[in-house]
């Protein structure tokens, strides 16, 4: 197994895991000095080099929603005149993706999942990107280990990651308060104490009114799994590992995380009954009192429900170390591509530091204008977050957002991710059905991972072998 | 099932209510509560039939937070909406590309499916009928069978991506509407035809100059339904197109949902907004060629 | 489908001929000729995007094949697969009992409104549009309407029900509902059926009610002996095209709650035949598999509607045969 805990890589300097609590002058020296440090032994790998590109070039599956996206397109344009960029707007699904690599003549770059890249870079449909790497010099290094992880196989690097969502906790602490729960002790830790306050925290008298914790299965399954030291699939993405003793304590735990609620099906309609995305969701109505979320929805919060009380804490597993769960979008090029030199180039602008920065710096002169902040973005490249969150990022007053970054900031690098393998949309959805199944309360925790690791061996055997 | 004699031979009698013979009362008090009874049950299965498409236009009207309160009338109104649905998709590409599909499929298949009904109505030779139970069966035929192969020598052609599979199956004729065309050319006197003949027209130019006018109903029928299945049909589309300009509107709401929907930013009111704009052009259409739809509908069920 | 094999020639007269052979020479010949000419289109496509992709369907369905890299023979394995996969058994499971639990429900609404449509004569046609409306609206529309009117707790459905007093079940959360309520949501769009059966009714000569009135026939006898009989031949005809219909449903279903956003209760309750199809094919990529699965659905359709046929010997009425 490997190590839960994520060494830092050696060109970062190691991190401390800031609490929030620490003074602050403390944390700008030491982002400071953090920031000379990376400049000096990056610089050279994350400037990149200027390729040789011209003609037409077909992008599909970005979308252009905002300043993050356009300006790193501008970019892209001012340093290649000579490519005639043509970008098919709008994010595409699955379907659309296979159809676009399986056709013919594909498009040259392809945005996609990242959970998604390597069933098909497995199966010989997009380039390994090696050679292109070194002509443009960039360095993996900068990138997150849970995002290089998902995008190389057989230690061939398929991808290049863009952006990096992680799990954080959230929690509602007028709720906690009310309930009698610590806002401060509060943590994933001790399942014991976690069910415990979960009933304490569920409101259930004449009807469910308030959720205590959401563990929102059937996604968040894999951090589950690994919160109590399993994981999904092995190292080398051919060993399904689902129906392991730990995945099987995790979901019986984590679904039993659903009876206070009267049972998944009252649990699910109330869930359904939430606004959101609103002003009215379900932190500021207090219908729900703790759960793991995407980062982006601190954002959300921030924008909609300022005034909600929330704190944002980390995951942690049962050993009381910090844990996430690292999702995001990847850069490809398709096999049979008609421009993979100006591809090339295409894919390692968008993502180099400074396109993030250019962009960054767009939007906090936006937000400013607007009388707002800029909170961050979190691209997965570990150089570009320091300029973005060390120069950018200015502190908004409020504390409960601010420290949300720090927390967020700080597991970036406490996050693992599911190896690659070929079978990606198939495993996903046998533990998924599994899951459900066991929700609805069709089988047992057992007999459900049982089954799923069944099909999803059979799945991944019959993908290797080719 | 040819009730011979006993009904007029063509469809507008059969389809049309003011037509038919009134059935002989009981008791003329007795028949007029009934039809009393009657009136008001169908007034109430209207409103249930309506129903939704009221709370459609309704909640398309309405702000984001209030899709789903229980009011009917939106308050505020909120046009908007349609101005927000236009700005994030396109639209009018969409639109433009169902009308396009819609038209050449539609045009298509009516022309090459009376071509083929008329071989098999007028003409007589060995295997005629056999061959005819050849095209029915292909009815029966999931499009699940030949979808994969079809799709792959699409992809062999170059095809992928362009509207073009949507619309070029049509050009070869459909085994419906041979069936149904073949039913009306059956209903026309040989003697049009021998007369035409002596006249020194060919095969073809009987085709065009006898067959086709005296069917027009028949082809607008055609033309219709072919263009309402068009409109409306996200299987190809969904497995043929990856550019998003290039979508036709079904396609389109699909694309919608899943970025709107449950799963995405819980835009609703921008979902229901396409989804009318999607289905107002065929209630439009269906309210002008009305005796069209309902005359192709009554003719396939009816009469085999 | 008892009459079509037989077609009449064309013949104003009414006389019937038999199964229109040839009668032999020089003419004949040339009319074939021309005949072939006209059928030709439908031969090309028969030939180019029916026979051939079925051949190759059935090909594929001994291989392991992924589209992006060549197809791999491994004779009898997906077939054996059909056998044991569990999600197949539930995918048939699914379609057969909304089949089941649609088409009957549907031929009997259908019937009843096209009754209703009869009695009033005259208001007929503004009614019959009422019905037919809904038939207009595209699949995918339906699907994202249907999924807020089932709503559990903000759909039209429910909030009916609660008029009277009964609390709505959660139709879109609930696996035991999630197909009923499908069922009512296809129901909405059943006014093609209606239209045919009310045009059947209205060709039901007076003349025959007229004597079964003369000989003292009750209201429910006029329907049982008279009526019934003589649309049994359109009942037959929408019952056949419904469950070949209803057996591969798949735009609304695959809108509600596939594609990106996976709704945990449907996944297994709705997961209908072509949904499982269209996924092995396109998600997971087993195409051999998916081509299997086709030709599975093909032979049980086949079956169903030769079923349909035996059957309909005995209650469909036939007149003049």
């Amino acid at each position: 197994m490997t190590a839960r805990h994520r060494t830092p890589k050696p060109q970062l300097p190691s991190r401390p895991a800031v609490p929030a609590a620490a003074p602050s002058r403390l944390r700008t020296v030491w982002r400071a000095v953090a920031l000379a440090l990376l400049a000096v032994a990056l610089l050279p790998a994350a400037h990149g080099q200027q390729l040789e590109a011209s003609g037409a070039l077909r992008v599909l599956g970005f979308g252009l929603p905002d300043e993050i996206a356009t300006e790193r397109v501008a970019l892209f344009e001012e340093s290649y005149p000579d490519v005639d960029l043509q970008l098919t707007e709008g994010s595409i699904d699955q379907q659309q993706l296979l159809t676009a690599i399986a056709s013919g003549n594909p498009p040259d770059v392809v945005y996609l999942n990242r959970a998604d890249l390597s069933t098909y870079a497995t199966r010989g449909a997009v380039q390994p990107l090696g050679q292109c790497l070194q002509d443009a010099g960039m360095d993996m290094g900068q990138f997150r280990e849970a995002a290089v992880q998902e995008v190389t196989v057989d230690g061939e690097v398929y991808g290049v990651p863009d952006f990096y969502t992680v799990i954080v906790l959230v929690l509602n602490t007028a709720a906690l308060e009310e309930a009698g729960v610590p806002v401060d002790e509060f943590s994933t830790s001790d399942w014991e104490q976690l069910a415990q306050w979960n009933q304490a925290l569920t409101r259930n008298e004449d009807g469910l009114t308030r959720i205590g914790f959401d563990p929102k299965l059937p996604e968040f399954f894999p951090l589950w799994v690994r919160a109590n030291g399993g994981q999904l699939l092995s190292d080398d993405g051919r060993t399904a590992l689902l129906d392991s003793p730990e995945a099987v304590e995790a979901l019986e735990f984590a679904a039993g995380l659903h009876e206070p609620a009267g049972g998944r099906a009252p649990f699910m309609a109330f869930r359904d009954t939430w606004d959101f995305f609103g002003a009215g969701n379900q932190m500021a109505s207090d219908q729900l009192a703790a759960f793991p979320i995407e980062q982006w929805y601190v954002n959300v919060l921030s924008d909609v429900s300022p005034d909600a009380p929330i704190a944002v804490k980390a995951f942690t597993d049962r050993q009381g170390d910090p844990l996430t769960y690292a999702t995001g979008s990847a850069w490809a090029i398709p096999t049979g591509a008609a421009n993979p030199e100006a591809a090339c180039a295409f894919v390692t602008t968008m993502s180099s530091p400074e396109a993030w920065e250019r962009a960054g710096r767009a939007r906090a002169q936006l937000r400013a204008e607007a009388g707002g902040t800029y909170t961050g973005t979190y691209t997965g490249n570990s150089v570009a977050d320091e300029v973005i969150f060390g120069e950018l990022v200015q502190p908004s007053g409020d504390a409960k957002f601010d420290d949300a970054v720090q927390v967020i900031l700080s597991v970036q690098d406490a996050a693992f991710s599911i190896p690659a393998n070929p079978a990606g949309a198939e495993f996903r959805q046998a533990w998924t059905d599994a899951v459900n199944r066991v929700l609805n309360g069709e089988q047992s925790a057992q007999e459900a991972l049982d089954q799923a690791q069944q099909e999803a061996q059979a799945a991944l055997d019959a993908a290797w072998e080719e | 099932m040819e009730v011979a004699g006993r009904r007029p031979a063509t469809f507008e009698a059969a389809a049309s209510a003011e037509m038919a013979a009134q059935r002989p009362p009981r008791s003329r008090a007795r028949d007029l509560l009934s039809r009393v009874l009657f009136v008001a049950l169908l007034l109430g299965c209207s409103l249930v039939f309506l129903a939704p498409f009221a709370w459609l236009v309704s909640a398309s009207l309405k702000l984001r937070s209030e899709v789903f309160n229980l009011e009917w009338i939106p308050d505020p109104v909120q046009w908007v909406n349609y101005v927000k649905v236009w700005q994030a998709a396109p639209l009018l590409a969409w639109l433009k590309n169902s009308l396009l599909v819609g038209a050449i499929g539609a045009v298509a298949v009516t022309l090459s499916s009376s071509l083929v009904a008329f071989g098999f109505a007028y003409f007589r030779f060995r295997g005629r009928d056999l061959l005819f139970g050849l095209v029915l069966a292909t009815m029966m035929l999931p499009q699940a069978v030949t979808m994969i192969p079809v799709y792959l020598i699409w992809n062999e052609l170059g095809f992928i991506n362009t509207l073009v599979p949507l619309w070029a199956g049509n050009l070869f004729g459909s085994a419906f509407y041979v069936f149904l065309l073949r039913q009306f050319y059956l209903t026309l006197p040989r003697d049009l035809f021998n007369a035409a003949r002596i006249d020194g027209a060919n095969y073809f130019q009987m085709w065009l100059r006898v067959a086709l006018p005296l069917t027009r109903t028949a082809m607008i029928v055609v033309f219709v339904f072919e263009f309402k299945a068009l409109w409306t049909d996200l299987m190809k589309p969904l497995i043929y197109l990856f550019d998003n300009t290039l979508f036709t509107m079904p396609r389109g709401i699909k694309t919608l949902v899943d970025r709107f929907g449950q799963g995405g930013e819980m835009q609703w009111e921008i979902v229901l907004a396409a989804t009318v704009i999607l289905t107002i052009p065929l209630i439009l259409i269906f309210f002008l060629g009305q005796r069209y739809f309902i005359e192709g509908i009554s003719a396939s069920g009816v009469k085999e | 489908m008892g009459g079509v094999g037989r077609a009449t020639s064309i013949d104003a007269a009414g006389r019937r001929r038999g199964d229109g052979a040839p009668r032999g020479g020089g003419l004949r010949r040339a009319e074939a000729r021309a005949a072939w000419l006209f059928i030709a289109p439908w031969v090309i496509g028969f030939v180019v995007f029916t026979a051939g992709p079925m051949i190759a369907s059935l090909y594929l369905s001994f291989t392991e094949y992924d589209v992006l890299r060549p197809p791999k023979p491994v004779g009898l394995d997906n077939y054996a697969q059909l056998l044991q996969d569990p999600r197949l058994r539930v995918s048939l499971w699914n379609s057969f009992f909304y089949t089941a639990l649609f088409v009957p429900l549907a031929t009997l609404v259908a019937l009843c409104l096209a009754l209703l449509l009869d009695r009033v004569h005259r208001a007929a046609g503004f009614f019959r549009t009422v019905f037919y409306l809904p038939s207009l609206t595209p699949t995918v529309a339906v699907g994202a309407l249907f999924l807020w009117i089932l709503n559990p707790n903000v759909g039209l459905i429910n909030r009916g029900l609660a008029l009277v007093g009964i609390d709505g079940p959660a139709w879109t959360t609930d696996p035991t509902w999630i197909k009923p309520g499908l069922v009512l949501m296809s129901l909405w769009s059943l006014g093609g059926t209606v239209v045919i059966y009310y045009a059947a009714l209205r060709g039901v000569p007076v003349t025959l009610y007229e004597a079964a009135r003369i000989e003292g026939a009750s209201a429910w006898q006029e329907f049982r002996h008279v009526t019934l009989p003589l649309i049994s031949g359109a009942i037959f005809f929408t019952l056949i095209v419904n469950t070949i219909a209803a057996l591969q449903i798949f735009d609304e279903v695959y809108t509600m709650y596939f594609g990106q956003m996976e709704s945990g209760a449907a996944s297994n309750a709705a997961l209908f035949y072509v949904i499982y199809l269209f996924r092995q094919a396109f998600e997971f990529l087993h195409m051999g598999y998916a081509s299997a699965m086709a030709w599975l659905l093909f032979v049980l359709i086949m079956l169903l509607t030769a079923i349909q046929l035996r059957l309909s010997r005995r209650w469909v009425y036939y007149e003049g045969r």
